[in-house]
C-alpha cells in the first residue's frame, strides 16, 4: 500500500517537472512578448526597450526557466511582470475561490450523479432510468455559458432568489459565500452530473452481466440489494476515477462560468496573463492546475482500491 | 450632442446637462420624467457607489505610468488628480492648477498651484510635487504619455505655488496634455505606487486587481460639491451580459460599454438610465500603406474610401449606436472639428472611376481583419466587401488571429483593421497618427506641408487662424489620406436610477470616467 502511494506520487512529481517545462516553451512560441501585450497599442519602441530590460527579458530563455524553478522549489513563483504584485499572495486567496466553487458544486453534483446512475440501474430501461438520462443529456448538451443565463434570466432576474454577480471577497461569512456562489454551482452541477452519472450506471450495469451477480439473483436477493452491496463495490473503479477527472475539471476548466458570474477564481486570472503575456503567472497557474490534476488521479487510484474489498485484502495463497 | 451645442446652450451647467440628457432620451425613445427635479437638487452626501466596469485585468497596477484601460482610469481619478481637468463643454479648466497662462508664443507657461490641497499622508501640495509628477512621464520611462509631453524642454519652480513649463516648441494646447489620464500630481519622491497618496476624494481601501477596488472618501473634499459618495466599490465584470444583468437588478449603480446589440432591452428596464455620449468613441478605421501597392495612388485611395458603405454599416454592426466617420479620428463633437468639409457619401459609381483612373486594373487588394482589432472588425470587413463588389472592386478579407494582432499586423499590413481612442485635443488626435515622425503614423502618409500646418498650429494664439489650420489638416487627410475611418462609437454607460450627475461628456464615458467624483444618490 505504502509503496503503492510513494510510486505514485514520484510519477506525480515527475510529470509536474515536465508539465513545467512544457508551460516554459508554450509561453516562450506564445507571439508578442510581455512587453508589448502590456504597453499595448501605447509602446513605442523605446519604453519597449527600457520595459523588456526591466523584466529581464533580455536574458536567455534557459536561465529564466532554471531561475524560476528554483524559486519555485523554495515557495516562490515570483512577481508577476505586468504590476509587480506577489504572485503566491494574488494566486492562493483565488486558488480558495476556485476550489471552494468546484467543493460545493462536487456536494451538489457528486450525490446527485452517482445516487441517480446507481437508481437508473436498478430501473434499467424504466422511466426514471429514461428520465434521469435524457434530462442530464439535455444539460450537457448546453454550452455551459448558456445554461449560466439561463439560470441567471430564471433565479437572478425574474425570481430574485440569488445574486446573478457571484464575486466573494475576504471576510464573506460562510454562509454568504454558499448563497452568492449558488447559481455557478449549480450550473457546474448540471455540466458535470451526465458524465459521472452515465459512467455509474454502465460500469454497475457491466458488472451486473457477470456470473457471480447471476449467482447472489438465483439466491433470491432482490434487485436492490445486489446493486448495492455486491455490483457496487467492484464498479467502484471506473466510478471514482470518472468523479476524480470531473472534479478536475471543476477546478481548472470553469473559466466561463466565472466570466459570466463574475467569480474571482484561478481561471480568469491565467486568462488575463495569457492575453498580457504575463508569464509567471502563466507558468504559476499552470502548475497548479497540474497539480490538482495528478493529485485528483493518485487519490482515485488510492480510493479505488480502498473500495474494492479484492484490491485491499490481499488474497491468501492457494497452493 | 456636439461640442458647438453645449456652446449654445449657456448659464447653468447643470440645466444644458439636463437639456441633452432630453435630447438624448427623446431620440432613444425613453419616457419623459426619468430624472424628477434633477437640475434643482444640490448634491447630496453619501451611499456607497457600485461599478461595475469593463476595461482592466488582473494585471493592472496603481502605477498611473501604466495606466492603459477604463478600470485604472476609473481608480486613478478617484485618488488622484490632475493640473487640468476637461470640463463639460470640452475646454481645459484648472484641476490641481488654480489658472495657468502662456506667454506670447505659447512656449512657456506658467502654472499656478491651488494652495492648501493636501493628500492624503498630510502634505501639502507644492511645486515639487507637480515638478516631480511630471518627471515621471520625461526621460526613460515606459509612460504611456511620454510621447504627451516629448515636448517639454524645462520644469523650472518660480513659488512654492508656481510652476514654468518650457516647451521646445509653441503649444497652445498644453493644458489639455496635462488633463491626460496618466498624468496624475504624486507627492514629490513618491515610489511606491501600492500604497496611493493622492489628493482625490478618496483614499485606497483594498486593491484586488482583476476582481474589485474600493476606496473611502477622506471627508473635506477641496472641490465644492464633489465626492459625494462615502465610499466606492468598483468591480471588474468584463463579460457585457453580466454586467447588463447586474444593473437590472440593481446589484450595481454604473455600468460602462453596455453592448449596443442589446441596449434596447436595457432601455426598457425601469430601473435603469442609458447615458449616450453621441461620437466622442473609439474611431474604427481601415489603414491603407501609403507607401505600399497599390495604395501609393491616391486614386485607389478614393476608390476605398468612396466604396464603403458606412451608414450600412454603422446601422447593421453597431446597431445605430455609431457615428458616420469622414477619413479622419476627429469626431464632430471635438473642438477644431472641420465643419466644412463634406460627408464622403458611398458612391459605387466614383469608386470604380478613382479605380480605372488608377490604371491598376489587376491591383490586388487585400483587407486583414480580426476581432482583436475591435470588436465588429470583421463583419464591417464583410459589409465592406460587399459594398466594393456593387462598384465592381474585388477587396478580398483576410480573417486574422486577434492574438498579437498589434505586434504582427498592423504596422506591417498594406490594409489592416485598427481603432483609435480620444484624445483630449485635436492636435493629439492628429499629432500621433498622421505626422510624419509619429511612432503610431499608421497609413505611413508623411506630408511635409501638413506637419507644418500641426506644428504651426499648435503655437498659433489667434483661435481664427488656429481653426483654419487645422481645417486644412483635416481636408488634406480626407482628401489624400491611407485612412478609412468609417464609423465613430457612441459611448453607452447605464445607471441606476438613483445615481445623479450623469450627463454625457465631451471627453470620455462615465462623465469622464469620473463619475466616482461628481455623481451622487438622489
Amino acid at each position: 500500500m505504502l509503496r503503492l502511494i510513494a510510486t505514485r506520487a514520484g510519477l506525480g512529481v515527475l510529470t509536474l517537472l515536465a508539465v513545467s517545462v512544457l508551460i516554459f516553451i508554450c509561453t516562450q512560441i506564445l507571439p508578442g512578448d510581455v512587453a508589448s501585450a502590456v504597453l499595448g497599442q501605447q509602446a513605442t519602441p523605446d519604453a519597449l526597450k527600457v520595459f523588456r530590460a526591466e523584466l529581464g527579458l533580455d536574458q536567455p530563455a534557459y536561465v529564466r526557466y532554471f531561475g524560476w524553478l528554483f524559486g519555485v522549489l523554495h515557495g516562490d513563483f515570483g512577481k508577476s511582470l505586468t504590476n509587480q504584485r506577489v504572485i503566491i499572495e494574488e494566486l492562493l486567496p483565488r486558488f480558495e475561490n476556485t476550489l471552494f466553487l468546484a467543493g460545493y458544486s462536487a456536494i451538489i453534483a457528486v450525490p446527485i450523479a452517482v445516487g441517480l446512475g446507481i437508481i437508473s440501474a436498478i430501473y434499467e430501461g424504466r422511466v426514471a432510468d429514461r428520465v434521469a438520462n435524457i434530462l442530464t443529456l439535455i444539460a450537457i448538451s448546453v454550452p455551459e455559458f448558456f445554461v449560466g443565463y439561463i439560470l441567471i434570466i430564471i433565479f437572478a432576474i425574474n425570481l430574485a432568489w440569488f445574486p446573478s454577480l457571484a464575486t466573494v471577497f475576504p471576510g464573506m461569512g460562510v454562509g454568504e459565500r454558499f448563497y452568492v456562489a449558488t447559481l455557478p454551482a449549480l450550473t457546474l452541477t448540471m455540466v458535470v452530473t451526465a458524465h459521472m452519472l452515465r459512467m455509474t450506471r454502465n460500469s454497475v450495469l457491466s458488472i451486473m452481466s457477470t456470473p457471480y451477480i447471476e449467482m447472489a439473483f438465483l439466491k433470491g436477493l432482490s434487485r436492490s440489494r445486489v446493486v448495492s452491496r455486491h455490483a457496487l463495490p467492484n464498479a467502484a473503479g471506473p466510478i471514482v476515477s470518472v468523479v476524480a477527472l470531473n472534479l478536475a475539471y471543476l477546478v481548472v476548466g470553469v473559466v466561463v462560468v466565472e466570466n459570466v458570474f463574475v467569480y474571482p477564481g484561478v481561471g480568469q486570472y491565467m486568462v488575463d496573463a495569457v492575453s498580457k503575456r504575463d508569464v509567471p503567472v502563466i507558468q504559476a497557474c499552470g502548475l497548479i492546475f497540474a497539480a490538482v490534476f495528478v493529485t485528483l488521479n493518485t487519490l482515485a487510484d488510492i480510493v479505488a482500491i480502498l473500495v474494492n474489498p479484492r484490491l485491499r485484502r490481499r488474497r491468501p495463497r492457494k497452493a | 450632442m456636439t461640442d458647438n451645442q453645449i456652446k449654445r446652450d449657456s448659464g447653468s451647467g447643470l440645466i444644458v446637462d439636463r437639456r441633452q440628457l432630453m435630447a438624448g432620451a427623446a431620440a432613444l425613445g425613453l419616457g419623459f420624467g426619468m430624472r424628477p427635479a434633477f437640475a434643482d437638487d444640490a448634491p447630496k452626501k453619501g451611499g456607497t457607489l457600485k461599478l461595475g466596469m469593463e476595461g482592466g485585468s488582473a494585471s493592472d497596477s496603481l502605477d498611473p505610468r501604466t495606466y492603459a484601460d477604463s478600470i485604472p482610469i476609473s481608480y486613478g481619478w478617484q485618488i488622484w488628480n490632475g493640473l487640468v481637468e476637461v470640463d463639460a463643454k470640452g475646454d481645459a479648466v484648472g484641476e490641481l492648477a488654480e489658472s495657468f497662462e502662456a506667454k506670447p508664443g505659447a512656449t512657456t507657461w506658467i502654472f499656478n498651484l491651488r494652495k492648501g490641497v493636501t493628500f492624503t499622508s498630510g502634505k501639502t501640495l507644492d511645486a515639487d510635487d507637480v515638478i516631480y509628477s511630471l518627471n515621471l512621464h520625461r526621460g526613460e520611462t515606459k509612460s504611456g504619455a511620454k510621447d504627451l509631453l516629448s515636448g517639454i524642454s524645462d520644469l523650472k519652480k518660480l513659488a512654492p505655488n508656481q510652476v514654468e513649463i518650457t516647451l521646445k516648441s509653441g503649444d497652445a494646447g498644453l493644458p489639455y496634455v496635462f488633463a491626460d489620464y496618466h498624468v496624475l500630481i504624486v507627492p514629490n519622491g513618491f515610489t511606491d505606487f501600492s500604497k496611493p497618496d493622492g489628493t482625490g476624494a478618496f483614499a485606497l481601501e483594498s486593491f484586488e486587481p482583476g476582481v474589485r477596488v474600493i476606496t473611502k472618501n477622506k471627508g473635506n473634499y477641496w472641490k465644492p460639491n464633489r465626492g459625494n459618495f462615502d465610499s466606492v466599490e468598483l468591480r471588474y465584470i468584463p463579460d457585457a451580459a453580466a454586467r447588463t444583468q447586474a444593473l437590472i437588478s440593481g446589484q450595481i449603480d454604473a455600468g460602462n460599454r453596455l453592448d449596443a446589440k442589446t441596449v434596447a432591452f436595457v432601455m426598457k428596464a425601469p430601473t435603469v438610465n442609458v447615458v449616450r455620449t453621441k461620437g466622442t468613441g473609439n474611431r474604427f478605421a481601415f489603414v491603407a500603406l501609403c507607401d505600399s501597392d497599390p495604395y501609393t495612388s491616391n486614386d485607389i485611395r478614393l476608390a476605398l474610401k468612396y466604396g464603403i458603405d458606412r451608414q450600412k454599416i454603422v446601422d447593421t454592426v453597431y446597431k445605430g449606436f455609431a457615428t458616420v466617420g469622414n477619413d479622419t479620428t476627429v469626431p464632430p463633437s471635438m473642438k477644431y472639428f472641420a465643419k466644412d468639409i463634406p460627408q464622403r457619401p458611398y458612391d459605387p459609381d466614383k469608386a470604380a472611376f478613382y479605380f480605372k483612373k488608377a490604371g491598376m486594373a489587376n491591383a490586388k487588394m487585400e483587407l486583414q481583419v480580426s476581432e482583436g482589432a475591435f470588436s465588429g472588425a470583421t463583419d464591417s470587413a464583410v459589409l465592406y466587401q460587399e459594398a466594393m463588389k456593387k462598384a465592381g472592386l474585388d477587396l478580398q478579407v483576410k480573417r486574422v488571429s486577434g492574438d498579437g494582432y498589434w505586434d504582427n499586423v498592423w504596422l506591417k499590413a498594406p490594409f489592416c483593421a485598427v481603432y483609435w481612442g480620444g484624445r483630449p485635443t485635436a492636435d493629439n488626435q492628429l499629432s500621433q497618427t498622421f505626422l510624419s515622425s509619429a511612432n503610431w503614423n499608421d497609413t505611413h502618409w508623411k506630408r511635409e506641408d501638413f506637419d507644418k500646418i500641426i506644428i504651426g498650429a499648435r503655437a498659433e494664439l489667434d483661435e481664427a487662424k488656429r481653426t483654419q489650420m487645422y481645417a486644412d489638416a483635416q481636408k488634406m487627410i480626407v482628401d489624400d489620406g491611407g485612412m478609412v475611418c468609417f464609423a465613430i462609437g457612441d459611448y453607452l454607460d447605464g445607471y441606476g436610477k438613483k445615481v445623479m450627475g450623469t450627463a454625457p461628456h465631451p471627453h470620455y464615458d462615465m462623465c469622464d470616467q469620473r463619475i466616482a467624483e461628481k455623481g451622487w444618490f438622489a
